[in-house]
């Protein structure tokens, strides 16, 4: 009966928002609501209304957490498997990005909402004693992208750092030319929300530095290292993003340039 | 269940023995026999700088909750000439002074007030450089040792600006001023961050010197808490844990000797890299854990794995989470009611320690605005999880990832106010501190002294958990003055809900470790 009365209200809320809610992508600008349910560690619950259409999303699955201190910018999809353990429409794919402006902090009581048992994402990084599966051959030049939340340069746990270790796993198995990474910024301004979005150029250099550093420690020598950025970015399709379009103007590419076998174009 | 456990550690000397006493009692009625010579005690207990003792490969110390054990890994040690046991500098200190056998190769207030009631201000313990609050102060009191007696503190002397580990100066985005400074030592035109040479007093426990292999075992090759994979030790090129110190000032245990021998010892020539080696051999096989519990009897017994053994022979740097769960080595005592051959304290006790243990990895509460945890890794402010969320190393509850977290020991408004501490206002000149704002007052602005960062203001490297019962007070400021102050500090600062039964499991718990 408690899951009924959970799911009825979720449905309601699909109908009336219409099918066009689950084909669009979701990008707004809110205060974060905890919802303090307890199915275990990392259980809780983090809610989001998009303020114009009333809606309210369930963005607990988005690798980035909210911080109730501050306004989100969330950047989903709404899931074709709706599972209604929050009390919202739940996202997945999405991205939450924390930004600079203040919130009052907001906390549900768990009510009828049991929350997620926690899952170890896919995206985890493994540790060292566990060997790396190198890449097949014949090698081949190819591009990783490291997606970034809004404003930040922070490597994102669970997504960045995962997709860094299958670059350094591959940099390393292949030993190639050179390495460029390039950073790029959403430079673009946009309007979202009623909020004003942009972020400096400076901010595709510091992207590009900090993950050119990061490849210095996991060993890629300075000799095969080039580091570039770019004013502007377009959106490309990226492992990282499952998807989500305008996340992904906000990445740092790393290109693993190997030499081709001049008979075969592989190594 | 309440076992009504002697708080204040040693200061309740006397009980503590009639404890050891009745631990014979029930150890020998149950048909244990310890099979290590008895608990040191007395003139042998304290390891005096260039006494040029053996150090055996099994010593049990006796301790208010039961006896603490020290294996050595591989054969006894000569310490004649040995660079940790000599006093290479000119105060007579060695690593040993404060890195005592008995104390967990760390070193208690209790030990401490033992020293100055035997020997007094003449024990290099206390001298002037840093085992006095302040060199200013008039060395022969008491008072000018309060910090040490009392609490268990050693000056550290952090230069000013930081300097990065190639001695090169790192320009901080925050701004440092002196509020209150009780001592002198940062406000006496000597001392201080207005000084010819700019520095900065903070005042510390010292760290346990065993179980080294955790804590220098890099489990993953990234540091989430950085968003950056670990760095890499210029000099021996292994991978940086950065586990050690509680600023992570030093990398590796090659730079802790040196940072360590110029500070404390005041030795101004560079160690020699045959004593750097010797140094570090030695720190590699040393490993302590409480043995017995002076009610509950052998920790290693009944299908447990408590004690220094396991330590020594299991691999460091596991993630608890996916592999042996934190403190699984109590878990065949959730089956004690079922031995008969146990007496009604000690089904008690094993049964409490092992509710401890699950406690300490099950019972969840929600994390708020600690820095490390809450920020800027993306688990949420707040985040719901257990102490097990960054005691994860499996046999050591040390973290895995580098240990840099802020739980609001050492920093407005979450410490206590401490008045006999020095107190920093702390100004973010760039982006304010995720969690403080842009001014923060810390009487210990730990990680940040080292990286010069304001987010990292108040983030203190977490300490590994075994061998406890040796090593009152604690935190690294000791102002937790037992194992229940650690309890009950955790429970104001998240608001948990530890019934007293759980507060009492989980001082257990820790005491068995």
């Amino acid at each position: 009966m408690n899951a009924l009365r959970r799911t009825w209200p979720l449905l309601l809320g699909l109908c009336v928002a219409g099918t066009a809610l689950a084909a669009e992508q979701q990008r707004f600008v809110t205060c974060p609501v905890y919802r303090d349910s307890d199915a275990g560690k990392k259980s809780g619950c983090w809610l989001a209304d998009e303020r114009d259409s009333g809606q309210r999303f369930d963005v607990s699955l988005a690798p980035t957490k909210p911080d109730w201190n501050r306004a989100i910018l969330v950047e989903g999809m709404v899931a074709s498997r709706q599972e209604n353990v929050c009390g919202g429409v739940v996202l997945d794919p999405v991205r939450v990005s924390v930004l600079d402006m203040p919130c009052t902090r907001a906390m549900l009581p768990a009510e009828t909402y049991p929350g997620r048992v926690f899952k170890l994402p896919a995206r985890n990084v493994r540790p060292l004693l566990e060997p790396r599966q190198p890449p097949a051959r014949p090698f081949r030049s190819r591009t990783f992208h490291l997606l970034f939340d809004f404003g930040s340069t922070f490597i994102v746990y669970q997504l960045d750092d995962y997709l860094l270790d299958g670059a350094i796993s591959t940099i390393r198995a292949v030993e190639p030319r050179r390495v460029i990474v390039t950073g790029h910024a959403a430079t673009t301004p946009a309007r979202v929300s009623g909020v004003e979005l942009v972020e400096s150029e400076a901010l595709a250099r510091e992207r590009a530095e900090h993950v050119g550093e990061a490849l210095r420690r996991l060993g890629v020598p300075d000799a095969r290292l080039e580091v570039r950025w770019s004013a502007g970015s377009d959106t490309v399709a990226a492992e990282g993003a499952d998807g989500l379009s305008e996340p992904t103007r906000r990445r740092v590419d790393i290109e693993v340039i190997v030499d081709a076998d001049p008979r075969t174009g592989a190594r | 269940m309440r076992r009504g456990r002697i708080s204040g550690g040693w200061d309740a000397g006397c009980r503590g023995w009639a404890r050891y006493a009745l631990l014979c009692v029930l150890t020998l009625g149950s048909g244990w026999a310890p099979a290590v010579e008895p608990p040191a005690q007395g003139a042998d207990r304290w390891w005096n700088p260039g006494a040029g003792r053996v150090f055996p490969t099994l010593a049990d110390y006796a301790n208010a909750l039961g006896t603490l054990r020290v294996e050595l890994a591989g054969a006894a040690l000569d310490t004649r000439q040995h660079p940790f046991f000599e006093a290479l500098g000119p105060n007579g200190r060695a690593c040993v002074t404060c890195h005592q056998p008995a104390d967990a190769m760390s070193l208690s207030a209790h030990s401490a007030r033992a020293r100055w009631d035997a020997v007094g201000a003449s024990d290099p313990l206390f001298a002037a450089v840093d085992g006095s609050n302040c060199p200013s102060l008039p060395q022969q009191e008491r008072a000018a040792h309060s910090l040490l007696l009392d609490y268990g503190l050693i000056r550290v002397e952090r230069p000013w600006p930081p300097r990065d580990a190639a001695g090169r100066i790192i320009r901080p985005d925050f701004e440092l001023e002196v509020v209150r400074d009780p001592w002198g030592c940062n406000s006496l035109p000597a001392y201080g961050p207005a000084a010819a040479t700019p520095r900065v007093s903070v005042y510390r426990r010292p760290r346990p010197v065993a179980n080294m292999k955790y804590l220098v075992a890099a489990g993953f090759e990234y540091d989430p808490k950085q968003g950056l994979p670990l760095p890499r030790d210029v000099e021996t090129g292994v991978l940086v844990a950065g586990n050690l110190m509680a600023d992570a000032r030093a990398p590796t245990l090659f730079a802790q000797a040196r940072d360590a021998a110029l500070s404390h010892l005041e030795y101004t020539r560079e160690l020699s890299p045959a004593q750097l080696q010797q140094i570090f051999d030695f720190e590699m096989r040393v490993y302590t854990a409480q043995q017995r519990d002076a009610v509950g009897g052998p920790l290693d017994a009944g299908g447990a794995e408590g004690g220094p053994r396991k330590l020594l022979t299991s691999e460091p740097g596991q993630l608890g989470s996916i592999g042996i769960p934190v403190w699984s080595e109590f878990a065949a005592w959730e089956k004690a009611a079922e031995d008969p051959s146990l007496s009604a304290e000690q089904r008690a006790y094993r049964l409490s320690v092992a509710r401890g243990a699950r406690l300490f990895r099950e019972r969840t509460f929600l994390i708020t605005d600690s820095a490390g945890i809450n920020s800027p890794i993306g688990f949420g402010n707040p985040v719901r999880n257990s102490c097990v969320f960054c005691h994860n190393m499996t046999q050591m509850g040390n973290d895995v990832a580098p240990g840099q977290v802020d739980l609001g020991t050492t920093t407005r408004p979450f410490s206590d106010p401490a008045p006999h501490l020095p107190l920093f206002r702390l100004t973010c000149t760039g982006a304010p501190h995720p969690h403080y704002g842009r001014v923060i007052y810390s009487h210990d602005p730990g990680f940040a002294l080292t990286t010069g960062r304001c987010a990292d203001v108040g983030k203190i490297t977490l300490q590994s958990m075994r061998g406890m019962t040796g090593r009152a007070p604690y935190f690294s400021n000791g102002s937790a003055a037992d194992l229940r102050a650690v309890v009950d500090y955790y429970e104001r600062r998240y608001n948990i809900g530890y019934t007293e039964q759980e507060k009492q499991d989980l001082v257990n718990l820790m005491g068995a470790l």
